[in-house]
């Protein structure tokens, strides 16, 4: 069966090229959500497998989503990946991987083995 | 007391030289007075008798004599504003003399009067005044080019508070460059719908990382102030796309209203962003606080009736009532501002914010920068009390259509 990913980033042409390049890329259900206000609405209605969420967003930053999600009894425990373009992330070199509570996180520009990689390992298909 | 007669003695008595010549003889004094003796430090016992060619240098005494005979010749009063005979210890003395032509009465002479007056004194006050006035000139021109080295600093601090905003905005389109590169690396397959909506969005990053950098980069220019015909409109653009991060970051809905018709402005692009950028900056910090952080942005033409609204009965600085102007108009919903800091606003380093958040030049600087431009900077509470206002007024050439052609503007 598919996998379900959720893309919730304002950049809304990242999000289109990013569900193509991941449903090119292997067996993956992709959605979009531009609105960080409403990625826990669409979250709850799509119920994904693994969600990408974006770091500074206009509305709710990607901090204040995950903390929506955590607060959910079905939704904590969808592994999150975080993407951010923050130089403050400087340390985090590309490809690299960090874990940033109980999520990961990856700079953007992301490299996008490494994104299947970790995708893998979040959904236990590895 | 020696008896004199009543124009002897008013002669020796005035504060003026009097002397006159014989023209019938050669030209030789035949008058001489006490001011006379004091300028040239002759005796009058030793000058009447004598010509100029016996008292003074050759050289003085061929002008002396060209002038007299002008005089004959003109039959009128002829002045010279200023001349220079030779003092006692070789200074100059600065004369200014008329010269009259008379015919004495009871003897028929043709004489030659001359009344000077030294103005040494004046023109010494006046060569000193010059050259006080070239030293503030200069002091001024000093201090202009210190004012835009400061205005400069003051970019540069806005340029590194900015960098860290400005490098997140180029990296968005650059992570979207490598999802394209990456999809396409797979081989393209002309029958893939997805292939053209990549590289359109390919393209648009690339316009849009350049665009945001450009920017940057025109920012961060070292130049004189040169100003060029602009439309506001496009300034904004320019600075919300540099503020881009700090909006988002801080959530704050931007409105903008300028009316397209709005008339050109003189401007110098790059220093004039520095200005709202500076106040577009202070305008979130105040709003950090608020709940649902809102910037409206809005120019208009105005003509200036004879009080700034909302602002009790303070007169515009440099702009009479009447004047046509561009007005531009930041309103944030912030903390607004305190009634004590009012006045304190535009002083340099005043500031509310922590260090390293702000050294309060802003401001300051913004307000110089204006003036530069001919116009004012206010600062100051909503009438409502919900928030700041800052408000440019800026000069416009009535007749834009000219400006546009008579300047040739870099693009
Ligand atoms: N829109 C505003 N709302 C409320 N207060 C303001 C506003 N703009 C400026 N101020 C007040 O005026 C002070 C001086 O502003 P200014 O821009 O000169 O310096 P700064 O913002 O503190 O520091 P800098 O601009 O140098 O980073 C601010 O510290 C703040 O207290
Ligand atoms: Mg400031």
């Amino acid at each position: 069966m598919a996998r379900k990913i959720l893309l919730v980033d304002d950049e809304a042409g990242f999000t289109q090229l990013l569900k193509m390049n991941l449903e090119k890329s292997g067996d993956f259900e992709v959605t979009i959500e531009n609105d960080s206000t409403k990625a826990i609405a669409t979250a709850r209605s799509f119920q994904p497998d693994v969600v990408l969420l974006d770091v500074v967003m206009p509305g709710m930053d990607g901090g204040d989503v995950q903390a929506q999600f955590q607060s959910d009894s079905i939704l904590n425990r969808v592994p999150v990946i975080m993407l951010t373009a923050l130089v403050d992330s400087a340390e985090l070199s590309a490809g690299a991987v960090a874990q940033s509570g109980s999520s990961i996180v990856l700079p953007k520009p992301v490299d996008l083995s490494l994104l299947l990689r970790v995708i893998d390992e979040a959904t236990g298909a590895a | 007391m020696e008896p004199l007669t009543l124009v002897e003695s008013v002669l020796d008595n005035l504060p003026v030289a009097v002397f006159a010549k014989d023209a019938n003889d050669d030209f030789r004094f035949v008058l001489w007075n006490k001011k006379q003796e004091q300028i040239t430090t002759v005796k009058a016992s030793k000058a009447v008798g004598r010509d100029d060619y016996d008292l003074f240098s050759e050289e003085s005494a061929d002008y002396f004599r060209s002038v007299d005979k002008a005089v004959l010749k003109r039959g009128k009063l002829l002045e010279v504003p200023e001349e220079i005979i030779e003092g006692k210890d070789g200074q100059d003395i600065h004369l200014r003399t008329v010269k009259i032509p008379v015919i004495e009465e009871e003897t028929g002479r043709r004489l030659v009067v001359g009344i000077s007056e030294d103005i040494t004194e004046q023109v010494q006050s006046r060569a000193k005044l010059e050259s006080l006035n070239k030293n503030l000139l200069e002091t001024n021109q000093e201090l202009q080019e210190t004012q835009l080295q400061l205005i400069q600093a003051e970019k540069l601090e806005s340029i590194g508070r900015l960098a860290a905003g400005v490098a997140h905005e180029v990296k968005n389109p650059l992570a979207l460059l490598l999802l394209g590169v990456d999809y396409l690396s797979g081989g393209i397959d002309p029958a893939d719908p997805n292939v053209e909506t990549i590289l359109t969005q390919m393209r648009e990053a690339v316009d849009r990382a350049d665009r945001i950098v450009r920017g940057l980069v025109d920012f961060s220019s070292q130049r004189a102030l040169t100003r060029e015909p602009v439309q506001l409109h496009a300034v904004i653009d320019e600075v919300l796309l540099l503020v881009k991060h700090e909006l988002t970051r801080s959530n704050t809905k931007v409105s903008v209203s300028i009316p397209a018709d709005l008339p050109h402005v003189f401007l110098d692009l790059s220093k004039f962003e520095q200005v709202v950028i500076n106040l577009v900056i202070n305008a979130v910090h105040a709003m950090s606080e608020s709940k649902s952080p809102r910037l409206e942005i809005m120019a208009r033409a105005e003509k200036l009736s004879d009080v700034i609204k909302n602002q009790g009965a303070r007169k515009y600085e440099v702009f009479r009532s009447g004047d046509n102007v561009v007005t531009l108009e930041l309103i944030d919903n912030g903390c607004g501002i305190d009634s004590g800091d009012a006045s304190r606003l535009f002083d340099p380093f005043f500031t509310t914010k922590a260090t390293g958040v702000g050294t309060g030049l802003g401001l300051s600087v913004a307000r110089k920068i204006v003036q530069l431009h001919g116009g004012e900077l206010h600062v100051s509470d909503r009438p409502d009390k919900k928030g700041a206002i800052a408000k440019l007024i800026l000069p416009t050439k009535v007749d834009t259509g000219k400006v546009a052609l008579t300047s040739n503007f870099p693009k």
